[in-house]
């Protein structure tokens, strides 16, 4: 059925900023603090009280245009729009409507076929969180909270651009992948820090724009995904059913996965938008914003390019390194801190690493503190102190903060053996009684070689730098003259 | 009779008028309205809006906290409350 | 009305013993007690000021007293002030203590200053007659001589304060102008009431009506008393952001001093069209006692006189209807009961507000509403600012406008019940008030009723202080003429 239809969405996501304080007062933007624990008398709406606004949410609302390549507006106004609720105190909420901080950006995401699809964004704005009302405590009364008001929030309404479920998790991943490298917004969707309001429509491919409805604060991927999905065919359904879609807010049931209208409001909204009076508009000065722009952090697609270009890492390693900031911020570090090749950096993190963040669930960021002794360990393997296996052997330790490396090499008694004397003696020892063997790699067998070494390897238990092995062993399986050297040496040994 | 809604406006107001006393505010409202009316013989066109007239500021605070009061300040005046809750009846979305 | 002693030199007294503090309070306390004119919604006892009455009297004892230490002031009952009971004259803040002090009447305590009580005003400051107070009108203490036992209204939104200072319950009262509240009273009750420049005194803490007008400002029996608190509130404040940090004067310094160049006063011809003979009379008294100075008087013209009270009246209550919404009974104020939430809201509103706030809050709701706000609320915006120019235009020319500070004297309590009628009172100060000028209104005399009138002086920004020593001059002058 849905095959003669298609989608059309725009979403409006509200992007929590990473700020200390609240956006027009000095409460702590904390989440998860004791009930009304953050809250002032400005946010609790007292008789005569100011906003004052907070500088940090400029600097993040520029650094988020500079990041989605908005026009950055000198003049943007503070506006009131008006309505009532009881988690708003105030009886308004301070937005922006005529002049909002940041118009005309782009974001551009990737698609299934490897190409790339630009999403216009229209606007950004700067306006306030509400409180939160709590529903579920009894079943006569709610609760309210007002820790949340007054949180700083940027609203980033895109275009309808986007015409698929797809599309909008891309989209919004990648939103919050950028707003998380600039560190502007925790990414932290549970606690709500970043939530979508979504826009959706459908229509025949090439027809007319149909009406739209707006899904409300979907605050998860999978919900975004769901409400899509049911409200796509429950549209498709009524003008199949030759009704037309009624323009409504609606509600997503995350238990039946279902979307319904919000309560019908006996008249409609009319928010009376109209410059806070308590505030005066924001005029920013060239020099204001582009001191912003050194203090700019990398965007991913820069990261990206310079962890190929730079440290010469394969395209598919940087992607998953670049998925999360934290990896890149882990990765970096012990760059830094070592001349370990960026190469096997890479790859150790990507894999045995991240499985062991996996296998323990750890943060990411707690290992940070162990970056200078997983950097130590893969000199220890690249100088073939010890070898790979053993390496991998020590790592989780490493990661534990159970000791140091070289501490742990010793305990564990992993170091490996490259004394080449000490190995000759063994491989010469491995070699007796093999002539059968050795007339075969003479013949031409290369996988005699691979015996051998593991032969020397089993000797050592382990320990013997496999690399060592292999280029003595060759050299000595290796006929000087017409001449094996093998049988000199078994001569000898015969002569002892 | 005016094109003034005055259901409307008490609705968006959040003012419950009593039937008896619709009409009286109806006719007030009209008759304000119809004074403040001669704003619109004046042009213009060419005039930007003057919202304030202290038109830039100084105030603009640097990010950090500050906390002058405790939950109890806040809710000391609140008709009633659940423990650091305020209370009210349940709200249906 | 008996002279009173300005505030310069009730604390000479207190400093030289001929008073304490605690009897200085005891003498207004008791007339504020009687409250006979219910120009107090609350009086604060002698008990309650105790240990401020007491740490005044040490300071004077000890020679380091503050600039208005033990002055006994009355305050508006908008201005919120800490664990005392803060109504704005509403029913729905009736029972709203802050918990919190105004920058204002902070600025007044840390110099000393001992408060008499809280003076009764219109509900939420909207009013031109003290009528609309949830605790009933204030009286003017002013008799019309011809008909004295009609009660007169002594003026408003500030009515409590100016009928305060009148009746002699306190040295000085703060009050609030947004369109002429301190103004028009203080000329209805035969005082000095300065509205200072919008941005000089910070409107933190105080009961919003319409946050880009309303003023702080004093209420006095005289310029230097005016002087002495404009010194003492005349603050940059961070915590407003309207605040201006204009590098404030010394208003009292040098209020004295002679006019050391010749000035130019501009009278504007279109404010005194239709006014009585009365009101005319005002501006004559003015000019003539003013014959012996180098003072040039200049006809000046508006062109936006007409237009100033339509754009007040648009702008003022699409402010207050916004400012006004966080009165719902949920966190504070007083709650009425419901069956759900949205009766909550209901009930608490409507029972909460008068008459009066009801309907400005439906002004301001419809200007602002969809389909309308081009036509009114946008317009008026732009309208202001012709206004705002056509001051600064006239002050090309002048350094000072003089006007009549009322059309009327002091009319009888109840007498208008046409609501334009009574915005019609506003019209000398409104224009003031949307450009944000400072002004400031004197008694210049009585009418044949013997009640009295006033003049209105207006400077341009932040020049309070030649405002201040050009109305000393008139003041003088006045009294010496009488």
């Amino acid at each position: 059925m849905s095959n003669n239809w298609e989608m059309v969405i725009g979403l409006e996501v509200h992007a929590q900023l990473k700020t200390t304080s609240k956006l027009f007062s000095s409460s702590p933007n904390l989440f998860g603090s004791e009930p009304n624990e953050n809250v002032n008398f400005i946010d609790s709406g007292m008789p005569g009280m100011l906003p004052v606004l907070n500088w940090a949410c400029i600097e993040k609302a520029i650094k988020t245009g500079f990041a989605l390549n908005f026009t950055i507006n000198k003049h943007s106004v503070f506006e009131r729009k008006n309505y009532f609720y009881p988690d708003l105190p105030q009886g308004y909420q301070i937005s922006q409507f005529e002049f909002p901080i940041l118009s005309e950006g782009y974001l551009d995401i990737d698609q299934p076929d490897g190409s790339t699809k630009k999403i216009r964004i229209e606007r950004a704005h700067l306006e306030q969180d509400a409180g939160k009302s709590i529903h579920d405590i009894d079943p006569k009364f709610s609760f309210i909270d007002l820790n949340r008001v007054g949180t700083p929030l940027l609203e980033i309404v895109s275009y309808p651009d986007l015409s698929s479920a797809e599309d909008v998790v891309n989209y919004m991943s990648s939103l919050r992948q950028t707003l998380m490298y600039i560190d502007v917004c925790d990414g932290n969707m549970q606690e709500g820090s970043l939530r979508a309001d979504v826009n959706l429509s459908v229509r025949k491919p090439g027809g007319e724009l149909g009406t739209r409805c707006e899904i409300k604060n979907l605050n998860s991927f999978k919900f975004i995904r769901q409400a899509i999905e049911f409200e796509f065919q429950r549209q498709i359904e009524v003008l199949e059913a030759g009704e037309s879609v009624e323009q409504n807010t609606m509600l997503f049931d995350t238990n039946t996965g279902e979307t319904r209208p919000m309560r019908s409001k006996e008249f409609s909204h009319d928010y009376r938008y109209f410059p806070d009076p308590d505030l005066l508009p924001v005029n920013l000065t060239d020099e204001q914003i582009n001191q912003i722009k050194p203090s700019m952090e990398e965007l991913p697609h820069e990261k990206m390019n310079r962890y190929i270009n730079e440290y010469k890492i394969d395209k598919d390693i940087s992607k998953i390194i670049i998925a999360e900031k934290e990896n890149t911020v882990l990765f970096e570090q012990m760059i830094n801190e070592s001349d370990v090749a960026p190469k096997n950096i890479a790859s150790c993190l990507v894999g045995d690493i991240f499985a062991f963040i996996k296998e323990k669930n750890t943060e990411v960021l707690s290992l940070l503190e162990f970056t200078k002794d997983i950097t130590d360990l893969l000199k220890l393997i690249s100088e073939d102190v010890i070898s790979n296996k053993a390496g991998k052997e020590i790592l989780p330790q490493v990661l534990e903060g159970k000791g140091k490396p070289n501490e742990l090499v010793k305990k564990m008694g992993l170091e490996q053996v490259s004394d080449t004397s000490e190995l000759e003696k063994i491989i010469d020892e491995a070699l007796v009684g093999e002539e059968e063997n050795i007339a075969k790699f003479q013949g031409g067998s290369d996988r005699v070689l691979g015996y051998f070494v593991g032969k020397c390897l089993k000797s050592t238990k382990g320990k013997g730098n496999p690399k060592l092995i292999n280029k003595i062993l060759l050299e000595k399986l290796k006929i000087i003259n017409g001449k094996s050297l093998i049988f000199e040496n078994c001569d000898k040994i015969n002569d002892k | 009779m005016s094109d003034i809604d005055i259901k409307r406006i008490s609705y968006l107001a959040k003012l419950k008028l009593p039937s008896e006393k619709e009409e009286f505010y109806s006719q007030s409202l009209e008759d304000i309205i119809q004074w403040v009316d001669n704003l619109k013989k004046i042009d213009t066109s060419n005039v930007k809006p003057l919202h304030n007239v202290t038109e830039a500021t100084v105030s603009i605070r640097n990010d950090n906290i500050e906390k002058n009061n405790t939950p109890e300040d806040v809710l000391k005046n609140s008709p009633e409350r659940a423990q650091n809750f305020f209370k009210v009846p349940k709200v249906v979305e | 009305m008996p002279k009173r002693q300005p505030i310069s030199s009730l604390v000479n007294s207190l400093k030289e013993k001929k008073i304490s503090v605690h009897e200085l309070f005891d003498q207004f306390h008791k007339v504020a007690k009687e409250n006979k004119n219910n120009s107090y919604n609350l009086v604060l006892d002698p008990d309650y000021q105790k240990s401020n009455i007491e740490a005044s009297q040490e300071r004077y004892s000890a020679g380091t007293n503050l600039p208005l230490d033990g002055i006994p002031l009355g305050i508006k009952d908008l201005f919120c002030t800490k664990g005392i009971t803060t109504t704005a004259s509403s029913k729905i803040l009736s029972n709203f203590i802050p918990q919190y002090e105004s920058f204002v009447t902070q600025q007044l305590l840390n110099d000393g200053a001992i408060f008499i009580g809280k003076n009764n005003c219109d509900e939420f400051a909207m009013g031109s007659s003290n009528e609309t107070s949830h605790f009933g009108p204030v009286v003017n203490p002013w008799q019309n001589k011809n008909n004295p036992s009609e009660k007169l209204v002594p003026g408003g939104s500030s009515g409590g304060s100016a009928a305060a200072v009148a009746e002699g319950s306190c040295v000085a009262s703060m009050g609030t102008d947004t369109g002429g509240s301190i103004r028009q009273p203080a000329s209805l009750c035969g005082l000095v009431g300065l509205k200072p420049t919008f941005g000089s005194c910070s409107r933190w803490g105080i009961v919003a009506f319409a946050s880009s007008l309303d003023q702080a400002g004093p209420i006095t029996n005289c310029v230097e008393d005016a002087a002495y608190i404009l010194n003492s509130i005349s603050k940059h404040d961070f915590n407003d952001s309207t605040s201006s940090n204009y590098q404030r004067d010394d208003y009292i310094k040098d209020i004295d001093k002679k006019l050391d160049h010749k000035i130019k006063i501009g009278i504007p011809s279109d404010y005194l069209k239709n006014v009585t003979p009365e009101i005319t009379a005002q501006i004559e008294n003015t000019k003539k006692s003013l014959a012996g100075h180098d003072i040039e008087f200049i006809d000046v013209a508006f062109e936006t006189t007409d237009y100033a009270l339509s754009t007040y009246y648009i702008i003022a209550p699409a402010e207050a209807s916004s400012n006004l919404a966080r009165y719902d009974g949920i966190r504070y104020g007083v709650r009425e009961e419901g069956s759900n939430l949205d009766d909550i809201y209901l009930n608490s509103r409507t029972s909460g507000f008068g008459d009066e706030v009801t309907r400005r809050i439906l002004i301001g709701t419809y200007v602002l509403s969809a389909g309308y706000y081009d036509a009114y609320y946008r317009q008026a915006q732009k309208v202001r600012r012709l206004i705002k120019d056509d001051f600064q235009r006239v002050f090309q020319e002048v350094d000072f406008i003089l006007t009549p500070t009322t059309p009327n004297e002091a009319f009888k309590i109840g007498e208008k019940l046409d609501p334009i009628a009574m915005y019609m009172n506003d019209v000398f100060t409104v224009p003031t008030s949307l450009a944000g000028l400072p002004g400031i209104s004197l008694p210049s005399g009585l009418s044949s009723n013997g009640l009295p009138l006033g003049v209105q002086i207006i400077g341009n920004y932040f020049e309070e202080k030649k405002l201040l020593q050009l109305s000393n001059l008139i003041e003088k002058e006045l009294s010496f003429n009488e």
